[in-house]
Parts: C-alpha cells; structure tokens; sequence
C-alpha cells in the first residue's frame, strides 16, 4: 500500500508540476511547450485517478484485513506468479499483496466474488472470480495454533459468507 | 362543533397564515394595492417590485438561520409582522425613500413569517393531511386577496392599503393565539432525526419549482399587461380559477391519481400560451387564457406545496426547510418576470413568447418522472421507517427474513441492514459497527445488488411492500 501512496503522490505532483508549466508556457506564447506539458499533464490526471482509486481499494482491503500471512503463489488459467512479500492481507473486501490488488466483494452481485476458501496445516486456499474468469491464490498463512485457523475461518464467514474448508489438523 | 374544535391550533395557524399571506400577495408581491399605489403616484414600478421580491427571496433563505425552535419561531412571525405593519405606513403618505425602505423591509420579513409557519404546518397538521392545510391557506389567502385588490382597483387603493394592513393586524392576532407547547404524536417521533436522504429529493423539487414558476412569471409580465384594459374583470376573476383548481384537488376522493392531474395541468399551461398566441385580447379571450394559466398554477402549487410540507418531518428545522422550497418559487418568479420584461423590451411577438413557455413546459415534463420517482420513495421510507420502529425485534427480523434476495447476505450485511433499517446513516452506521464509512459504503452496496434495488429508499420502499401483504 505504500507503494501505491508513493505512486499516487508521485502522480499527484507530476500532474500539478505539468499544470504550472503549461501554463507558465502559455503565458510565455511557447504553443509546442504548451501542448507537450498539455498532454503530460492529461495523461498524469488519468494516472492520478486510476491510483487514487487503487489506493482507495487499497485501503478498503487493509482497514477489513482478517489475516496477514508473508507469501503468496498466484495461479490463473494461463500463468503463475509467485509473490514473497511483507504485506500480504487477506481481508473482507481481497487480497491486498504488496502494491497488487486482487479484489473481491466490492461490486456486488455482479462483480468478483470469493468462491471458496480452504486451510490446510501450511496454507489457505482461495478461489474468486466472476463468471469470466477464476483465480486461484495460495497462501502460506504460517499459522501454528488450530484455534487461530478457526477465528480466522469464522471472521471469513461471518464477513464474505464463504464457509473455509478446515484440512489436517 | 364546540368551541375547541373550532379554535383548535391547526385552525388558528391556517387562519394566521392565511390573513398574513393575503397581505402579502395584495400588497408585497406584486400586489394590486402596491401597483395601484404606485401607477397613482406615477412611479416606474419595476425597481420596487424587483426589490420586494429579492427581499422576500432573501427573507425566505435566511429565515431557517434565525428562527430554530418553535417558539423562536413564533417570535419571528410576531416580530415580522410587527415590523410589515410599521413599515407599511408611510405607504400613506407623498412617496419618499421610505416606500422603497418599507418595502424592502416587510418583503424581508414576510419571507422570514412565511417560512417560520414551516414549524407550525408540521406541528398540528397530521401527516398525509397536510395538502389539505396548505389548500386551505392558498383558498383563504387567495380569497382574501381578491376582496382587497376589488376594492384597490374599483375604489381607491388606500382603502386597499387599509384592508391589506386589516389582514396583517388579524393575521398578528392569531399567530399571538398559536401554541407553542403541543406537538401531534407521530412528529414526536421524526423530531430530531434525520434519515440523510431529504437533500437530493429537495434539490430536485426546488428546481421544479424553479422552472415551472419561469412560466408564472412570465405571465405576470406579458400575459397580465395585455389584458390591463379589462380592469372590473380582472380585479376579481384573476385568481378564482386558482381557487377553483386548489379546491377541486383537495377534495378529490383519496383513491384519485393526483399524479396524472399534473399531466392535465401541463397540458393547461401548453393551451394557455397557444391561447395567447391565437386568440385576442377582449373579455372572452382573457376568459380562456386566464382560466387554463391559472387553473394549472393552481394544481402546481398544490402539488409542490403539499410535497414541501410533507418534507418537514425529515428536517431539523422546518423554516428552513419550508424557506429553502418557497424561495425557489419566489426566485423563479423574479427570473420569469426579468425574461417578461426582456421579451416585452424587444417586442418579441406572441408566438416567440409562447415557444419559450413551452420548452419551460417541456423541460418540466421531463423532470416529471424521476421527481415523482424520488419523492414517492421518500415519502414511503418516511411512513415505512415510523412503523418499523416501532416494531419488536422479532418482527423486524422476520420481516427481513422474508425477503428473497438474490443471494443471502452475510452475517456483517444483515449488521448493516438492521441499522439501516432503523434510520441510520453511514457515518452512524460506521460508528456503531466501529468500522470506516468507506467499508460501510461498500457493504450497502453490496446489499443493494442482493435485493436489486438502487437506493435505500427503494430497499425500504420493498420492505413496506412486504408488512403490507403480511
């Protein structure tokens, strides 16, 4: 999420910086000048925007976490991505793994929903998607104690509706 | 009837009301008595009817400021009137800088007595009968202000003047007799609560009001001075078709589809102006033009009057609530009348006139549906929202159980519903469940896509449907 904040500042800034130059260009005549910062500052916006409301998202996922486990392997129908991060959150409304966003939850009936949700002794298991696409995410939750798995698979039902599946312990 | 019944507080407000409003529209508002006075004198009227009616506008605005409470309120009222009937006065003698002074002062504080009564409407008017207070004060006040602008136009408009300030005097008498200490049970229950959910309704309401008042005051400007010359006529007829149109729609059998009526009045409006274009200007003509203008203000302002005064249960504070909607009228009166005299400036011709009115009714007949849509919603969660309270718990979870949804909420939704349920906000809401707003947000709307609804008022409005078929 950090990382995300830095971006959207970063943004943020680009785009005033881009602003004040066309302007200062425009004041200056210098039309080429005006129109490169014109189309900086453009495209900066639309960046700002999509960051904001990554980190908007972002945010949701981090202030609803249920658990925060330290590795993630995330499978799609055509590839594998393996993540080994600090800031890995499993929460009500996603996954929130580094600066990547996997969202679910957020759009009602007909957006992405969270499927299915399983515990093993090592890792969770869980399955999302919309009715495009299903991803897969394995976690290793580095969890020790059962009754931690089983607050954690409540504080999952109560708040997504998915009943975990609880396996070897 | 016994004595009681005659003078019970919704009586006596109506009938304070009705005597201070007469006031206003003889006099204030382009009033017959004011005009009369000022044609006598030789004065352009223009600058002071424009200066009495941003005052009145402003009066209406700022009102909700000062007069907080209901005994607040009744002091503004007591005090406003005292201050119109001082500053009426000098209306007697030789013009001076005191008409233009009065004038300002008592529009103002007209605005101020006209938006307090907000307070006393939703005090002793019961819910759902408050179309019938406001038709009341509308026929009365209208009433009233045909016997003294008769007199102003066939007699001498000091006499007018007279009767004018009578009714103030009569009016400062019963807003005196007001109670301040009773309230009717079911507003006891809305009384400091708000369901966050008025704003949107009451923009949308008030830029109605906006628009389909432009066509009023485009009458008072084109339609009115050319029929000037019917002077006997016009001083006692102008009005009775309003009064006839309040009349009919408040008694109309509670079963009637009032909705459709405003198609009706729309289609008045639309033949009022083709009128004006076709017709001429003698006695039959005016006969015509004025009863279909009329006769759909009259369906309008009902219309939009009752809706303002159902509203009040949802606000704080009903003066300004009242004063919010009235100051729309007022403020699309003053802008009907500046485009009037725009168009009669540059000698536009009747049908020019008459295209504008009617794309002002066209614009109003598109923002008919999704104002009706808002309002009907608003006004269903309100009745819903009084009944669910008062419910035991096990009522109000079966109730919601019984609901299909297309998918089953989770334990944390069924949270949030019950608290929407009962009235809450989101910011509320994230406070009780100790959780940010933002996650509130997210959970509504997820509710919302379970019961395939798009606001809450429609949630509620599902849910009312269910206590009824129980």
């Amino acid at each position: 999420m950090k990382l995300i904040r830095k971006r959207r500042n970063g943004y943020a800034l680009l785009f005033a910086a881009s602003i004040c130059l066309a302007v200062w260009f425009g004041v200056a005549s210098m039309l080429e000048a005006v129109f490169v910062f014109g189309a900086v500052s453009f495209i900066s916006l639309l960046l700002l925007v999509r960051q904001s409301r990554l980190l908007y998202d972002a945010t949701l996922i981090w202030d609803n976490r249920i658990l925060v486990v330290s590795f993630a392997l995330i499978s799609m129908p055509d590839r594998q991505i393996k993540k080994d991060t600090e800031e890995t959150v499993v929460s009500t409304f996603g996954i929130l793994i580094g600066s990547e966003i996997y969202r679910w939850g957020l759009n009602g009936l007909h957006g992405v929903r969270l499927h299915t949700a399983d515990f093993d002794q090592e890792r969770m298991y869980l399955t999302f998607g919309d009715s495009a696409q299903t991803t897969r995410v394995e976690l290793l939750h580095g969890i020790t104690q059962k009754q931690t798995v089983l607050y954690a698979a409540q504080k999952l039902l109560r708040e997504t509706g998915v009943k975990a599946d609880i396996t070897g312990w | 009837m016994n004595g009681h019944n005659l003078l019970n507080p919704r009586r006596i407000s109506i009938a304070a009301f009705s005597f201070s409003f007469a006031y206003l529209l003889s006099f204030l508002f382009e009033g017959q008595v004011l005009y009369g006075l000022l044609e006598m004198y030789g004065i352009n009227a223009s600058a002071y009817i424009l200066a009495a009616i941003i005052a009145h506008f402003v009066g209406l605005l700022t009102c909700g400021l000062f007069a907080r409470s209901r005994e607040a309120a009744k002091s503004m009222m007591l005090g406003g009137m005292g201050l119109c009937l001082v500053a009426t006065i000098p209306f007697f003698f030789a013009p001076s800088y005191l008409w233009l002074g009065g004038l300002i002062i008592s529009a103002y504080f007209s605005g101020c007595t006209v938006a307090a009564w907000g307070f006393f409407l939703r005090a002793f008017t019961p819910k759902n009968e408050r179309f019938k207070s406001c038709a009341d004060v509308l026929i009365y006040s209208n009433l009233l202000m045909i016997a003294v602008n008769v007199v102003a136009m066939n007699h001498s408009p000091f006499i007018g003047l007279s009767l004018a300030m009578l009714c103030l005097v009569i009016g400062i008498a019963f807003i005196w007799m007001l109670p301040v200490g009773q309230e009717n049970e079911l507003n006891k229950i809305f009384e400091n609560k708000t369901h966050g959910s008025i704003k949107n309704p009451l923009l949308l309401l008030c830029l109605f009001v906006f628009i389909i008042t432009i066509n009023s005051g485009l009458m008072y400007q084109v339609i009115n001075p050319a029929f000037e010359h019917l002077t006997g006529l016009v001083s006692w007829y102008w009005a009775v078709p309003y009064i006839v149109a309040l009349a009919i729609m408040r008694n109309l059998p509670v079963k009637a589809k009032r909705s459709r009526i405003l198609y009706i009045g729309m289609a008045m409006i639309i033949g009022a102006f083709i009128s004006f274009m076709l017709l001429g200007r003698n006695t039959f003509d005016y006969l015509i033009v004025d009863t279909l203008m009329l006769g759909a203000c009259g369906i309008f302002d009902l219309f939009w009057w009752s809706i303002l005064g159902e509203m009040l249960d949802y606000s704080d504070n009903p003066a300004q609530t009242f004063g919010i909607g009235l100051s729309a009228n007022v403020f699309g009166v003053l802008c009907g009348g500046v485009l009037g005299i725009a168009v009669t400036s540059i000698g536009l011709p009747s049908a020019e006139i008459a295209v504008i009115a009617l794309t002002v009714v066209c614009v109003t007949l598109v923002m008919l549906p999704p104002l009706n849509n808002q309002l009907v919603l608003l006004l269903k969660n309100h009745v819903y929202l009084a009944a669910y309270e008062n419910m035991s718990q096990a009522q109000q979870t079966d109730i919601v159980s019984q609901i299909k949804t297309l998918d089953p909420l989770t334990v944390r939704e069924q949270e949030v519903l019950q608290l929407i349920l009962s009235g809450k906000s989101n910011r509320e809401i994230a406070g009780d469940l100790l959780i940010s707003e933002s996650t509130v947000k997210t959970h509504v709307r997820n509710i919302f896509s379970k019961y395939d609804v798009g606001s809450r008022a429609e949630l509620i409005s599902i849910l009312l449907k269910y206590q009824r078929v129980e």
